[in-house]
């Protein structure tokens, strides 16, 4: 027992003083093992879920397919073979410092808290904090959400944003949006908060989509971007010039249509600011 | 990549609270868990020896449906798919009063139920049959040999696997997180996401069910010296340090 505490005592000084440190870059890495690895989700309509056919598609999963991989064979000069693995959000930090995963590419929010931790890509989708209830409810935006019980992810802005704002609102925090949503439909929660387009998303592959409505004025700014390890400046050059390359070439806004059009999955049209914002990210070669 | 350790956050901020929160919610869920697994264990194991069929038969489909089916189920199964079937009033309360915590315990204490029902049963059956023999020659019945010889002793004799069992319902009680438990596991993780200091908050939850654990081991093992019967048990060297 002693021994124990001894060693336990041990560990905790020699890592007060050291720094782990990995020199092989991401570059490197995926140069070396000829695969790209990325994070993403299995449930999150449309960026990225698995449709009726069994295929783990998304328009996230398109934009690293057809934007970002390109990019990376390009500059690796060999074709680099993609694996996506699934990420949650309790997990996507992890699986990339623990080098499981080499990019994050799914819904998650840039923000300056994350940014000490990874460094993210440029901007490609904007959106912001809603809820998703019951039609007929009497939850109408954070302002009438005192008091109820809420689901949201946890780890996610959203609840963290809930639990300033809101403190006396009850939160339920799940592990990911499959287990959120089964709560709300079955009653267990009121409401539901999450990006607005994921719950577009979700309501529109629900089972009867007429159930439910996404309720509220924005509670918080999202805009999504692509994660991956701090100081890593190379592998950032090359995510960032995929997306620079699919925004100027007309494919980002392809995929846009096929995913958010009229005709798509989750129809959410693109505002004419968000197109210029998306555009002004393009900086010249 | 460079990962710099920074203990501090353990204490600084919310983490502090949110660890000493997740240890009480721990306990109490081990605690209602261990007392509802111990009645049923108890019960269920012993109606696995007495000498009428149906009640053995009744036993034995208790323990097989609940421990051959993963524990996760049972809490998935506790919480999405018991309520909808109950009375909506009974539902409201229900999700007022902590439906994700009653859920929990209810999978909890039935599924190490029928795992500690496994312990009493070995237990009960490791005692000459000479015993139950001679208190119903004295004039008990079966019932009260039981309640009055049979499980006290086999009580003594299960510390060991019991003690397993104990604090296997510790350790599972962390499989509460996945319906919204805010129990220990589910506060590191949560220290983790907003802190991104993985290895200090899994380090922090490692140490604390390691000293939880090795108490119950402790307290279980001074239990046992004391209850120990004498001439009836191959005593060595009993339970930890």
């Amino acid at each position: 027992m002693k021994l124990l505490v001894a060693f336990l005592v041990a560990v905790v000084l020699a890592t007060e003083t050291t720094n782990l440190s990995f020199a092989e870059s991401t570059l490197e890495k995926i140069d070396k093992s000829g695969t790209f690895v990325v994070g993403t989700r299995t449930g999150s309509p449309p960026f990225a879920f698995v449709n009726k056919n069994n295929e783990w598609v998304g328009f996230s999963i398109n934009l690293v397919e057809q934007g970002i991989l390109p990019a990376l064979s390009k500059k690796l000069n060999k074709q680099i073979k993609l694996e996506k693995k699934e990420s949650t959000v309790p997990t996507r930090i992890p699986l990339l410092t623990s080098n499981a995963v080499d990019l994050i590419a799914e819904t998650m929010t840039d923000t300056q808290v994350r940014r000490e931790q990874v460094d993210f890509s440029l901007t490609f989708f904007i959106t912001g904090a809603q809820f998703l209830v019951r039609k007929g409810s009497p939850v109408k935006g954070i302002q009438s959400i005192a008091g109820k019980r809420v689901a949201a992810q946890q780890g996610s802005t959203n609840a963290k944003i809930l639990r300033e704002k809101v403190p006396n609102a009850k939160l339920v925090e799940f592990q990911d949006q499959p287990a959120a949503f089964q709560a709300l439909s079955q009653r267990q929660v009121d409401a539901y908060t999450n990006d607005g387009i994921q719950l577009a998303g979700l309501k529109a592959k629900a089972p009867k989509p007429d159930d439910w409505t996404v309720v509220g004025d924005f509670f918080s700014y999202d805009p999504y971007a692509m994660a991956m390890r701090k100081n890593d400046s190379d592998f950032r050059l090359v995510v960032n010039v995929g997306l620079m390359d699919a925004i100027s070439s007309g494919l980002y806004f392809d995929l846009y249509e096929k995913w958010f059009g009229a005709k798509g999955e989750v129809p959410y049209p693109l505002t004419p600011e968000n197109k210029r914002f998306l555009q002004l990210q393009v900086v010249p070669k | 990549m460079t990962y710099h350790f920074d203990w501090s956050t353990l204490w600084t901020g919310q983490s502090g609270g949110w660890l000493l929160q997740g240890v009480i919610t721990t306990l109490q869920i081990f605690a209602v868990g261990l007392i509802i697994a111990i009645v049923l264990g108890i019960c269920a194991g012993a109606l696995r020896t007495v000498p009428i069929a149906p009640l053995r038969w009744l036993a034995s489909s208790y323990v097989e449906f609940f421990r051959n089916v993963p524990l996760l189920v049972w809490m998935f199964f506790g919480y999405f798919s018991v309520p909808p079937l109950l009375p909506q009033a009974m539902q409201d309360w229900l999700f007022d009063h902590g439906a994700e915590f009653w859920a929990a315990v209810f999978a909890l204490g039935v599924y190490h139920g029928a795992r500690f029902s496994e312990v009493m049963r070995a237990g009960i059956q490791s005692i000459p049959k000479t015993q139950l023999e001679a208190a119903l020659s004295t004039g008990l019945t079966v019932g009260q040999a039981y309640r009055l010889i049979i499980i006290p002793v086999a009580l003594r004799l299960i510390i060991p696997p019991a003690t397993n069992e104990t604090v296997n319902l510790l350790k599972n009680s962390s499989v509460a997180l996945t319906i919204g438990v805010a129990e220990l596991t589910f506060q590191t993780r949560q220290i983790e996401t907003y802190t991104a200091k993985a290895f200090e908050a899994l380090a922090a939850g490692t140490v604390i069910y390691l000293a939880l654990c090795l108490t119950i081991a402790s307290i279980m093992a001074r239990v046992e010296r004391r209850v120990a019967i004498p001439g009836l048990i191959v005593q060595g060297h009993t339970g930890t340090s």
